[in-house]
């Protein structure tokens, strides 16, 4: 016996033809609709061209929203990373109960984004406002996510919650996988804890920091669950002398317009743009990590 | 002389260390109770009436009787059937996981042995749809799998076969890139041997291949399973808002909408959505946290 | 290449097996009225009893959720509802190709506010009549010494309303009026939808559609633009700004019932959910008097919703859904329903028993008396309401100012722009 052409091709169809239906048939489906002017529901259709890509980059909804994403996206990345390695720190430290405490920081990340953000907007609007008003504290008597200033900073806060503990897993195998010897000995030679590790850990385990770099950017780039559940992109704001909602991030746009509004051809080009962007992030995550490899 | 000295500086250090211990593990008992707040706050909200939570949504509940309640009251609701929606989801989450790590484990098995530049390229073209958003196809997958299901005679939208199938092709890709991985450092005399006694391919794959996969096997099971047990957009469109076949986030949003916040019941149906997945977690914790980095790093 | 693909149908065949196991003809019913739902739930559950081989089953969807999306989910999921709601022209226009002609329904004789297409054909059930205006506490503003028969220009309402909030202390009251405009809580539709109303209707006859007509062409007419705004500002300066901008539909409720606002602008929709609550003093309506140019007393009237049969049913199913509509109309149990347990004010004129709500029953008697205005928002195309007005009133609501006034203006024209690009 062996291998035959036959069985490998079984092998391989149900992954293919799943892929190619769910997938790619639809992906080419998407980007061709998006030259079109239809609404989703009716049988009337007409190709426009590029006018729906024109006017997306004529529409200030559009460019608020492009804006703040890539704001909350540089928000989260600093955020998530920097608490999840203190985290990792912390639980590869010589305390006590190391598995306990991973595994309660963690714990966040297997909440889906529609339950905790149901859960975060009554800790928002009712829970610490109920505490700020007992406690006569000013700041805290009103909802975090009714202030369009804060409202990306309190979606922050709640994906930090959730997310750090997950990236934190990631510093740990890392930290876990470099020797311990280079660190104890630059003990002995007097550097202090701080130095240690911005000199020797940091560069030692930078892969891990790229790896986590791209997680928490597509992550947050992405960010839709949360978004619908916890602002439903509330408050309003004017922006360029329009009105918009401060916290409508991308996906959730391009949900709005495709479906809530049923402009499904202008919602179908705004995400081809939005897939170009994941396609930039991507393309540069392998040229760091090639880059990299090379240099190591 | 020397030696005593140096000596007394390690005693001294260790002292001086064990207090930097305490203080350390001070903090993340600390830390650790402010992560997990928010549960605690679901569960003391989902023991108290309307009109408590209203009223005080901060002191622990007044009469845990109550959780008994509002479960009931959930579980009993008549516009959300959550029963419904928990068995829904536990049969979508766990015949998915299935599908997908026996057809992506059987096509990363294929596309490492089998060298050509088909399997490159088919390799290529999995790993590249990873970056294809959920929002470019949203709408053109649930049309498209509507014309399949009419050519086929079998309903994909709303039904069990449908998003599992949806679920396949989504989830295929990064579950054959991880057994990829895998299978590259299975030596190749192992399975030569198996044929050569007569072993036919599938033989082959399940009796030799697939029992040392298992460790992966729940490292691709714990990363689709998290996800597709929490997803919203994909049973949204797919199962429809809330049509027969319902999965829980699309019960708890139902909930939540039906109700008009209600805060007590929506901390209930949160707190029922959370229990399963927090109680897999405490029994198969080492399992999750391995498999969750694993998939990350590789 | 077959044998993959009989392999791939053996396994979604397979996977196929878990039956849906349907002795009866079901019928489901998707609205999106959550007031009702439990009544409704009852009355289907009564008719299923009833009529033998036939199931009733009712879904519910959340005021302020989106039904249009869901309902185009559902669409797409292939779990198109039997009986589904529109909510006017735009939605008609979305969904012509899913409706049924129900002409030769016998109910047609009891109503003149059912839905006809362009071209005459009657193709929806109107629900109910729903109106609102103004609701105040009786009781609050007999103790302020405010007649609300007074109250019947912009002038003598603002006049009414410094003197409550001057009063707030000793009457217990938060603010003077409760009102609902956020996109966070979901009440935005109070704003983009009633209250935009009154700028496309106000003070007209009934069926003038002029100014919908207007700012459907991109076109709005500047004074009463300007008056409506000020009438705007004035509701969101004696509102508590923390129920207006982020409460929920609750917390709106919650403070007229507690008597925290003596003013509220809503729906006869609430009746049954104030009964719920426990409301304990009278209640009424004054019109929205938003100028100063005529005498506001009439009410804003309107068949809100209908039901519409999908039109891509089984004839056997399209019969049975219009069975249990008629059934609806013309039988005791359904009147019944809709009086007394939805507490809605039923468009047949062969109803004749009497709701018990006190908005409920101010409608009534302004529809008894005549000179009401129309409601118009359904004429704007879908997702209007929550994607173009909200955000506006969301951010005027805000902050409610003097400067802040004007740029509303301008957003309101603007949003007649976007609006007229997506005709």
């Amino acid at each position: 016996m062996k291998r035959s052409k036959v069985w490998d091709a079984i092998f391989l169809a149900p992954c293919i033809i799943a892929l190619i239906m769910v997938v790619l048939i639809p992906f080419v489906q998407g980007v061709s609709f998006s030259l079109t002017d239809w609404n989703g529901v009716r049988s009337e259709i007409h190709y426009v061209g590029f006018d729906n890509y024109k006017e997306m980059f004529n529409s200030i909804e559009f460019l608020y929203s492009f804006r703040i994403t890539l704001l909350y996206t540089l928000i989260n990345v600093i955020m998530v990373n920097i608490v999840a390695f203190l985290l990792a720190l912390l639980v590869t430290s010589r305390v006590r109960g190391k598995n306990l405490y991973r595994a309660a920081f963690f714990v966040p990340n297997l909440i889906g984004g529609i339950v905790l953000g149901y859960t975060w907007q009554f800790m928002f609007n009712d829970f610490f406002t109920a505490i700020g008003k007992s406690l006569g504290i000013g700041w805290m008597s009103s909802s975090m996510i009714a202030n369009k200033n804060l409202v990306l900073l309190a979606m922050s806060i709640v994906n930090t919650w959730q997310y750090a503990g997950y990236i934190m897993l990631i510093f740990v195998a890392g930290i876990q996988s470099t020797s311990q010897e280079v660190m104890e000995a630059a003990t002995v030679d007097g550097a202090s804890y701080i130095q240690r590790v911005i000199k020797i850990l940091i560069p030692m385990i930078a892969s891990s920091f790229t790896i986590s770099l791209f997680l928490t950017i597509t992550n947050s780039f992405k960010a839709f669950d949360l978004n619908v559940a916890l602002t439903n992109g509330g408050p309003s704001m004017r922006y360029m002398g329009s009105v918009v909602k401060s916290s409508q991030l991308l996906a959730l746009t391009i949900y709005n317009k495709s479906i809530t509004s049923k402009e499904l051809a202008k919602g179908q080009a705004l995400s081809v743009v939005f897939f170009l962007m994941l396609v930039v992030f991507s393309l540069l995550q392998v040229y760091l990590s090639k880059k990299r490899e090379v240099e190591a | 002389m020397a030696d005593a000295l140096h000596l007394d500086a390690v005693g001294q250090k260790q002292q001086h260390s064990k207090a930097k211990r305490i203080v350390l593990e001070i903090f993340a008992i600390i830390l650790m109770l402010v992560v997990l707040s928010p549960f605690v706050i679901v569960l003391f909200n989902s023991a108290k009436t309307f009109d408590h939570i209203t009223r005080d949504p901060v002191s622990p509940p007044e009469n845990w009787e109550n959780l008994r309640i509002n479960i009931e009251a959930v579980m009993h609701d008549p516009t959300t059937d959550f029963i419904g929606a928990f068995k829904d989801s536990a049969i979508i989450t766990a015949l998915s996981l299935v599908v997908i790590v026996i057809f992506s484990s059987m096509a990363a098995w294929v596309l490492v042995r089998n060298k050509s530049k088909f399997s490159n390229f088919t390799f290529m073209l999995f790993v590249a749809a990873m970056v294809i958003p959920f929002q470019v196809v949203m709408y053109p997958l649930v049309y498209f799998l509507k014309s399949v299901g009419d050519f086929l005679g079998t309903r994909m939208l709303g039904t069990y076969h449908g998003i599992i199938f949806a679920y396949l092709g989504f989830g295929c890709s990064l579950s054959i890139f991880v057994f990829h991985g895998f299978i590259k450092s299975i030596p190749l005399a192992l399975e030569e041997s198996a044929f050569i006694d007569g072993c036919s391919q599938p033989g082959v794959f399940f009796k030799i291949i697939l029992p040392l996969l298992v460790p992966t096997i729940t490292t691709v099971a714990i990363l689709n399973g998290i996800w597709i047990w929490n997803d919203y957009l994909l049973p949204l469109l797919v199962l429809g808002g809330n049509g027969e076949v319902q999965t829980i986030p699309l019960a708890v949003t139902a909930f939540a909408g039906a109700y008009v916040k209600q805060w007590n019941l929506i901390m209930t149906a949160a707190l029922l959505a959370m229990v399963p997945i927090v109680v897999l977690f405490i029994f198969a914790q080492k399992y999750i946290i391995r498999g969750m980095v694993e998939g990350a790093v590789k | 290449m077959r044998k993959f693909i009989a392999t791939l149908l053996v396994l979604v065949l397979a996977l196929g097996l878990v039956p849906t196991l349907a002795e009866d003809l079901n019928i489901t019913l998707f609205h999106n009225k959550v007031e009702i739902a439990e009544p409704l739930q009852a009355f289907a559950k009564l008719y299923s009893d009833k009529t033998e081989g036939v199931t009733v089953n009712i879904e519910t969807l959340g005021g302020g959720a989106d039904y249009s999306g869901n309902l185009t989910a559902k669409l797409t999921a292939e779990s198109m509802p039997d009986i589904f709601v529109i909510e006017g022209d735009g939605d008609y226009k979305l969904w012509q190709e899913y409706v049924t002609d129900l002409s030769d329904e016998k109910w047609n004789e009891e109503t003149t506010l059912a839905y006809k297409d362009p071209e005459g054909k009657v193709v929806g059930f109107p629900v109910s009549i729903e109106g609102f205006g103004l609701g105040y506490n009786v009781e609050l503003l007999d103790k302020a010494g405010v007649d609300p028969a007074t109250l019947t220009t912009f002038s003598a309402l603002k006049e009414a309303f410094e003197k409550i909030d001057g009063m707030k202390g000793e009457l217990g009251l938060d603010s003077v009026v409760s009102m609902g405009a956020s996109v966070a809580g979901g009440t935005w539709w109070v704003a983009g939808h009633h209250n935009f109303s009154i700028y496309l209707g106000g003070g007209l006859d009934f069926e003038d559609t002029t100014i919908v007509d207007m700012f459907n062409k991109g076109e709005v007419d500047e004074e009463r633009l300007a008056d409506y705004a000020k009438y705007v500002q004035l509701l969101f300066q004696f509102s508590n700004k923390e129920v207006t901008t982020n409460g929920t539909y609750d917390d709106q409720l919650a403070a007229f019932v507690n008597k925290k606002a003596a003013f509220i602008h809503q729906g006869n929709w609430v009746d049954p959910s104030f009964a719920k609550m426990n409301i304990d003093f009278e209640y009424d309506y004054i019109s929205h008097p938003f100028n100063d140019k005529q005498e506001h007393t009439g009410l804003y009237l309107f068949a809100p919703s209908f039901y519409v049969l999908n039109s891509k049913n089984s004839p056997e199913k399209i019969q049975a859904a219009k069975d249990f509509l008629e059934f609806l109309v013309f039988s005791e149990e359904g009147a019944d329903y809709m009086v007394n347990g939805a507490g809605m004010v039923p468009a047949f004129a062969n109803v004749t028993l009497q709701p018990s709500g006190g908005f409920s029953k101010a409608l009534v008697r302004a529809n008894a008396e005549g000179g009401n205005h129309g409601v118009f928002f359904g004429k704007l195309p879908p997702g209007t309401g929550q994607d173009v007005l909200a955000p506006i009133y969301d951010l005027f609501a805000q902050d409610a100012s003097d400067e802040n006034l004007d740029f509303f203006i301008e957003d309101i024209k603007g949003a007649a722009k976007t609006v007229s690009e997506k005709q």
